[in-house]
């Protein structure tokens, strides 16, 4: 049992981690608007099939 | 007007009767309401962002066909202009802009492709929550005009934006919210998890060591939650202490803090028992809780903290016989400045010279335009419609009229919705008598029992009636209920209402607007002159109307013929075509080879007599009248219907003084009719309705209405409504659907019966557990699972308003 001497505080390690990660997302204004980047991936898919035919201004 | 079931491919509406702009999508051709929206489609999809039909989620909004800002966009590229609205950052300008018309998250796709490849933009980011956009360009390659404009071709309303210090406030406290919630919520997970060990320690047996081992990490990791997460409770109740009152925030605050010391005690001298996940577990949930009911304020300020974008920027300062680009927060008192025609006047001022009518409706609320002459006084923030005004400034921009109510405005939103008045009388009561009892176990514990025991009994009294249940039982109900409401969408932004709304007996409509679409619409035509036909005539008005910033003008905008004025294939074709103020349209027409006079307007200019508001002639003979309503919105039937079943009354309020009114009043069968009210008279109609004890609710939409927001119990604004009514009332509907009238009483009446179900479980389980408490029957195990079951409960229970 004294294993839990060393895995408790890993498993304390990755909340940390998990922790500061959801921290920058915040201040990278990741939750600002939710909504917005749930449709990003239903039009970004078709972006890329686009692309090649039409390339614009570049 | 009859209308066909078709609706517009762009915006969804009805497309009227012989409707024909038609727009090309996947191969087959869509039909359109309007050239406005038609123009939108085409510019939509011939870029290549088709897309947006497929993938949108909601209907776009009604395109104009002539913004009427559009030609004030220019005055944005002045430097100095420039300079106040925009951050210079290297080479580019770094500016916010707030743009109306998005309805789903595709808008802001659209937005955001349509200047992916754009070499000026160097970055572009729309918010769909907020409405807002950051934008970074470089103005030398291309002027701010040109990108405002290539977004009004897509069909959004734009405008530069400067962000309040306010609305960065609030933008902080989001992220604080977040942070408290992720903190408090991952902490509860994992004292969870080592509580669950202890649980099974207990009845298994444990090792002191591990035992111990395990209390001080629950320790460890509740102490960023007692020390950050439970902040907002703690200051709220150090706050309330300090005015010595109680509110619910103190047993919240009391419970927390003793069952950590008691716990933390426990854990440092290795007796008793710990409790660190009931700590956890409570802050959690009463921060999302308090999360939500922040979101919803939020969101309603957002949705409404757009109004200073009507605070105009530019003015045309009249110095020397010429006129000079001028910020307009520059100006001063007696500067004279020049208003062209589709401007916002800039200050409060005199006219000087020039005759105008202008649009007041940001202020009053009333659509029809006001006729102005010299020595009239105009207001910042209204609309020059059709003349060339010079004006004598009064007053500055930030004294006049729109600056102070912008300023009322942002006091009143610092104002938090108080708690419900109900659960802050139980909280007194219950914290009081808690805190008796407790006292009183203690001491008769400690002097005539067990000396030994009396902490650990105290201890069990204070955890077992800890106040989680019963302070979870009203936030939790009330947080749900708002978040199906919103879903609904109807955005409460006082939560109190939801206490008055199940009394309800009196609802009190404004008409213009409210009851009424609040735009003109073609009720009928007469055709005089059977030379022309129907459609023939209506096609020859729209165009003609099409010069007009009259408001009765839009009402021909659907028959406008396929190709814009300008088009030389245009089947209408005119010739000096005048304007003459207030009154009509003169011009010639190209009918049948020859050229004919024609002249649109009132029956006085048209010198003819006729009762319909629009007349038009050809060479001096009356050819059609056209009479124009204010259409009954569609849906106001059904919900009468419901309303009257529910045995509420009804009254129609107005400022209209016409037999329109009562025309309303009948088609829609409400007996109760004011017309002709001034504010002030509405205002003392409802008062005189809450003096014979009726519960009011008010219905309105424009700044003439919000006085009366104030005496009624519960006051609600349409989303059409100004900036300022919806800024002002209680409660805001989101869809232009007053149906949800009906749905926000539902809601209310739902939220009414969790919160009673919640306290009378609270009340009773507290009833039960303090004797045995007391007499010290309960070991603080059993109070802590009671505990836990009991909010579980009250949680699950008020979550079911969530489901429809």
């Amino acid at each position: 049992m004294s294993i839990i001497y060393v895995l408790i505080p890993i498993a304390l390690l990755f909340v940390l981690i998990g922790l500061a990660i959801f921290f920058w997302a915040v201040r990278s204004k990741q939750f600002d608007d939710l909504d917005k980047e749930g449709f990003s991936i239903l039009f970004d898919e078709k972006n890329t099939e686009a692309k090649p035919k039409a390339p614009k201004n570049e | 007007m009859t209308t066909s079931a078709v609706s517009c491919f762009h915006c969804h509406e009805v497309v009227p009767v012989g409707g024909h702009f038609m727009v090309e999508f996947d191969g087959a051709a869509k039909p359109c309401c309007c050239p406005g929206c038609q123009a939108v489609a085409d510019t939509i999809i011939k870029q290549g962002l088709s897309d947006y039909y497929r993938f949108r989620t909601k209907p776009a909004s009604k395109a104009d066909a002539i913004p009427a800002e559009l030609q004030q966009l220019q005055s944005y590229d002045h430097p100095e202009i420039l300079a106040e609205l925009a951050v210079l950052q290297g080479e580019f300008q770094r500016i916010e802009l707030s743009i109306s018309g998005m309805s789903c998250a595709a808008c802001a796709w659209l937005i955001e492709k349509n200047f992916q490849n754009d070499t000026a933009v160097k970055r572009l980011q729309v918010n769909s929550a907020t409405s807002r956009c950051e934008l970074i360009w470089d103005a030398n390659i291309r002027p701010l005009s040109e990108i405002l404009k290539a977004i009004h071709t897509l069909g959004y309303q734009v405008n530069p934006f400067v962000a309040d210090t306010e609305e960065q406030h609030f933008k902080q406290e989001m992220q604080d919210y977040l942070k408290r919630l992720a903190i408090s919520g991952i902490m509860t997970m994992q004292v969870m998890m080592l509580a669950f060990g202890l649980y099974f320690g207990e009845h298994t047996g444990i090792e002191l060591q591990y035992e111990g081992y395990l209390r001080w990490v629950s320790l460890l990791l509740t102490l960023p939650v007692m020390a950050y997460s439970a902040l907002p409770f703690t200051r709220s109740a150090y706050r309330a202490l300090r005015q010595r009152e109680l509110n619910m925030d103190v047993p919240i605050t009391l419970a927390i803090y003793y069952t950590f010391i008691a716990s933390f005690y426990a854990t440092v001298s290795n007796t008793g028992d710990v409790y660190f996940e009931s700590v956890c577990m409570f802050v959690f949930l009463l921060q999302v809780g308090k999360f939500f009911e922040f979101r919803a304020r939020k969101q309603a300020r957002d949705a409404t903290s757009n109004l200073l974008k009507i605070m105009p920027v530019s003015a045309e300062l009249w110095r020397d016989g010429r006129s000079e680009t001028v910020a307009a927060r520059k100006l001063q008192i007696d500067d004279v400045i020049l208003v062209k025609a589709g401007e916002t006047i800039p200050a409060d001022g005199v006219i000087v010279t020039g005759q105008s009518s202008v649009d007041e409706s940001m202020l009053t609320g009333e659509y029809q335009p006001v006729k102005k002459q010299p020595d009239d006084f105009v207001l910042a923030g209204s609309n020059n419609h059709d003349g060339i005004l010079t004006v004598r400034v009064i007053k500055a921009l930030t004294e006049s009229r729109l600056g102070q109510i912008i300023q009322l405005q942002q006091q009143t939103l610092h104002q938090k919705p108080a708690l419900l008045e109900k659960t802050d009388k139980i909280a007194r009561f219950f914290v009081q008598r808690l805190l008796v009892v407790a006292t009183a176990t203690f001491l008769v514990w400690y002097f005539y029992l067990d000396e030994s025991r009396a902490f650990w009994v105290t201890l069990s009294v204070l955890v077992a009636t800890c106040p989680c249940a019963l302070s979870l039982a009203t936030p939790t109900a009330i947080t749900c209920a708002l978040a199906w409401l919103n879903k609904q969408g109807v955005l409460i932004k006082n939560q109190q209402v939801l206490a008055s709304l199940p009394k309800l007996t009196k609802v009190f409509f404004d008409k213009t607007g409210t009851l009424t679409q609040g735009k003109f619409s073609i009720e009928k035509v007469v055709v005089h002159d059977l030379e022309y036909t129907e459609s023939e005539l209506l096609q020859l008005a729209a165009h003609l109307e099409l010069r007009s910033e009259h408001p009765i003008a839009k009402a021909f905008l659907p028959y406008l013929a396929d190709n814009r004025p300008d088009d030389l294939n245009c089947p209408v074709k005119l010739q000096d075509v005048e304007l003459v103020v207030g009154r009509g349209l003169q011009a010639k027409w190209w009918h049948n080879d020859s050229w004919k006079q024609v002249k649109i307007g009132s029956a006085s200019f048209c010198q003819v007599s006729q009762a319909a508001q629009v007349c038009l002639t050809v060479n001096d003979v009356l050819a059609a009248s056209v009479t124009l309503v204010d259409a009954i919105r569609p849906e106001i039937q059904t919900l009468i219907a419901r309303l009257h079943e529910n045995g509420i009354k009804m009254a129609i309020i107005t400022g209209d003084s016409s037999s329109n009114a009562e025309l309303v009043a009948k088609q829609l069968n409400i007996t109760e009719l004011h017309r002709g009210c001034s504010p002030e008279e509405k205002v003392a109609q409802i008062n005189l309705a809450t003096q014979a004890g009726e519960t009011v609710l008010m219905v309105g939409d424009g700044i003439n209405d919000s006085p009366c927001f104030h005496a009624a119990h519960v006051s609600v604004a349409l989303d059409s409504g100004t900036d300022l009514s919806k800024n002002q009332a209680d409660v805001v509907l989101l869809h232009n659907n007053l149906t949800l009238l009906y749905r926000l009483i539902e809601g209310a009446q739902r939220a009414r019966r969790v919160v009673r179900q919640n306290l009378i479980w609270a009340f009773g389980y507290n009833l039960v557990i303090i004797p045995l408490a007391v007499c010290g029957f309960v070991s603080p195990y059993v109070a802590v699972i009671g505990m836990s079951t009991s909010s579980l409960l009250v949680v699950s229970n008020s979550l079911r308003l969530l489901k429809a």
